[in-house]
């Protein structure tokens, strides 16, 4: 029999020997631990693959450690993984170690299968689960609206039915706590806003009417939509996930149980709170961005009278109503949609994130749509 | 990996046989250690070892910081003061890469499994192969399916995490817990909110892997069922006095305490304030 000679591991040795006729013989001595199976096993690999074994015994007399990485060497070489076709035995094993080594087999390694990666749907099954999801999530919308219908009638004729404390809490986390995030938001979008149209009117010698841009803009559309963005990314995001969380810790079925309707409890005071909040910051928001606009007129050179004039001369009641319409809308739109998917939120870890990027999507989604509506509209009507 | 991080398994001397206090062998040590949160303390210098080999339990009342005491132990929270010793190591103080190498001496498996919602049982078991070893990819999947086939989830490897029972994601955290071959492992409840015959099956697995392999566990638990079943020693912590009550071989303190509240507690007997009955 030819012997290879034996390669020095760290703290584990490995010595093939090659003989005639396909055979051969490993013995291994030492540690087989997870650092030095490592070596271990490159070794082994580097000198039975292409060594054409057909009966190979592996002898662990010498063996003196031996960790979970150590016993999994001993088991792939039993496989024949490194000697395809090849008849392994492995001799040497303690009775104690030779149960646990049974414990696993190649028939138990065998029996476990991973599972196929999913093929790419085809076009029809995607747009067949789309439509399905589409539909269901009508559905829902429908038993929500159904629900909020039958719920908020009675809590608004008789007040005693609203949660009070909850509304004034959600109140003050949806407004009083957005204060700042929409100052420096309309702020910044009136300046903007100035800038921009002041470099454009310029050209026709009619700054002056920088003015007028800024309050119809801010007035109309700039105000509802960045307050309705903002809401939905703070408070729809929130409701989504406190609801959804809620769900998850079986405290809406707690609701239920107790015969309490998880729509009144929840959604209605959530949505009283939007409904109030959206135009009361929609005015700030308003304020702030008509302050930004005029801080650059002003810059430009314009009095604060002049300006102050031809604000309060492009600015009628109709703009206003068309604004606050729009921000009740968006009030509705933004805490509606986030109870709505903090309800639908399933089970499992990742289910409350999923929850809240989709309140968060759709509400953005839906202001857009009411947005282009009212826009629709009011152009028709003029 | 260091090597004493591994469990011994000998090919020459392995036989089944508990390795449990031959040579009082102190695994770890915890020295005057107080914890608590903020200005709030739960324990107040409290001193105990844990010898290599045997099956440690931590018990107690709800809420009086049996698993606030535990997660000290393993590092998670700063303690307020004192020490706790690993393998010869002081985790309290141990920064940078001695601290991953104490790490390392013990698995944990915490009491809801934790186990990553978004992987399958075999890749959260392999999980720590992956990142803290290079073995190659056959061997590291031998491994897992091994440690899984251990604690008798040999069939549940391509399962995510929430198609598993309570007692499977459990038996799956403690695979986990295992896969880099610890010789300490630390569980917080392993049997709370499981079924008998469940439960009795997790007591089943932590003696065998304490028998077979000599495992030191230290675990948390007020069942006190599995404490008789599994606990070489306990030790009893208590919120009004704030360190340890009692400590020794459950059976010996629930025949011979002489404190009333751990008679009443190893007895399983109510305090009278709590029952509903017209004085």
């Amino acid at each position: 029999m030819e012997t290879l000679p034996p390669k020095p591991q760290t703290e584990c040795e490995s010595n093939v020997q090659l003989g005639p006729d396909g055979l051969a013989r490993v013995v291994l001595k030492g540690r087989l631990s997870t650092r030095t199976v490592v070596d271990c096993w490159r070794s082994l690999e580097l000198a039975l693959r292409d060594a054409h074994v057909k009966t190979l015994e592996v002898d662990v007399s010498g063996v003196d450690f031996c960790g979970g990485a150590g016993f999994a060497l001993l088991r792939y070489l039993n496989m024949g993984r490194m000697t395809q076709g090849a008849k392994v035995t492995v001799v040497g094993l303690a009775a104690g170690f030779q149960t646990l080594f049974e414990g696993f087999t190649a028939q138990d390694y065998d029996a476990f299968h991973p599972q196929p990666q999913k093929s790419s749907h085809p076009l029809v099954e995607d747009a067949g689960h789309a439509t399905r999801q589409l539909l269901t999530d009508l559905r829902d919308q429908v038993d929500f609206l159904g629900g909020v219908a039958a719920n908020l009638p009675p809590s608004l004729i008789n007040p005693k039915r609203m949660r009070w404390p909850e509304v004034r809490h959600v109140f003050e986390l949806a407004g009083a706590n957005a204060v700042p995030i929409v100052s420096l938001v309309s702020l910044l979008l009136g300046f903007i806003i100035a800038f921009e149209s002041a470099q454009r009117l310029a050209e026709f010698g009619a700054q002056i009417y920088v003015a007028n841009t800024i309050t119809v803009v801010m007035v109309r559309e700039m105000g509802p939509l960045m307050t309705a963005i903002l809401l939905a990314g703070r408070s729809a995001s929130a409701f989504a996930a406190e609801i959804g969380t809620m769900k998850v810790n079986e405290e809406l079925n707690a609701l239920e149980t107790l015969g309490l309707s998880p729509i009144r409890f929840l959604v209605v005071p959530r949505l009283m709170a939007g409904v109030m909040v959206a135009p009361l910051l929609t005015c700030y928001s308003i304020l702030m961005g008509v302050v930004g606009g005029a801080l650059v007129m002003l810059g430009l050179g314009f009095s604060l009278r002049l300006i102050l004039h031809q604000m309060a001369l492009s600015v009628h009641l109709s703009d206003l109503t068309v604004g606050m319409e729009k921000a009740v809308v968006f009030g509705i739109i933004v805490s509606g949609i986030g109870c709505w998917r903090g309800l639908q939120t399933e089970q499992g870890p990742s289910a409350v994130g999923l929850s809240t990027t989709r309140a968060v999507v759709t509400s953005l989604l839906l202001i857009i749509v009411a947005d282009a509506c009212f826009s629709t509209i009011s152009y028709f009507l003029k | 990996m260091n090597e004493q991080d591994e469990i011994v398994v000998s090919a020459k001397d392995l036989t089944p046989c508990k390795m449990v206090n031959e040579s009082d062998d102190i695994v770890i040590s915890v020295k005057d250690l107080s914890i608590g949160y903020g200005e709030r303390v739960i324990l107040e210098k409290v001193n105990f070892q844990v010898k290599r080999g045997e099956v440690f339990v931590i018990l107690g009342e709800s809420g009086c910081g049996k698993s606030t005491l535990m997660k000290t132990m393993i590092g998670l929270y700063p303690p307020q003061s004192g020490e706790v010793w690993i393998e010869g190591g002081n985790l309290v103080a141990a920064q940078g890469d001695d601290r991953l190498r104490l790490l390392r001496k013990f698995g944990v498996m915490y009491q809801s499994g934790a186990l990553f919602g978004s992987m399958n049982v075999l890749e959260n078991v392999r999980l720590p192969l992956d990142e803290f070893t290079e073995l190659p990819e056959p061997l590291k999947e031998l491994v897992s399916l091994a440690k899984l086939k251990l604690v008798g989830l040999g069939n549940a490897a391509n399962k995510m995490p929430s198609e598993l029972s309570g007692g499977m994601q459990k038996r799956a955290a403690i695979a986990r817990a295992m896969v880099m071959d610890p010789g300490i492992l630390f569980l917080d409840e392993p049997s709370a909110g499981l079924d008998p015959i469940t439960s009795a099956g997790i007591d089943l697995l932590i003696s065998g892997l304490s028998h077979h392999f000599g495992i030191t566990f230290v675990i948390v638990s007020h069942e006190l069922a599995s404490i008789y079943a599994v606990a070489d020693r306990v030790i009893m912590v208590d919120c009004q006095t704030r360190g340890i009550v009692a400590q020794g071989k459950p059976a010996e303190l629930r025949d011979s305490a002489t404190d009333p509240w751990v008679h009443r507690f190893f007895n399983r007997e109510a305090d009278a304030s709590h029952s509903v009955e017209p004085a």
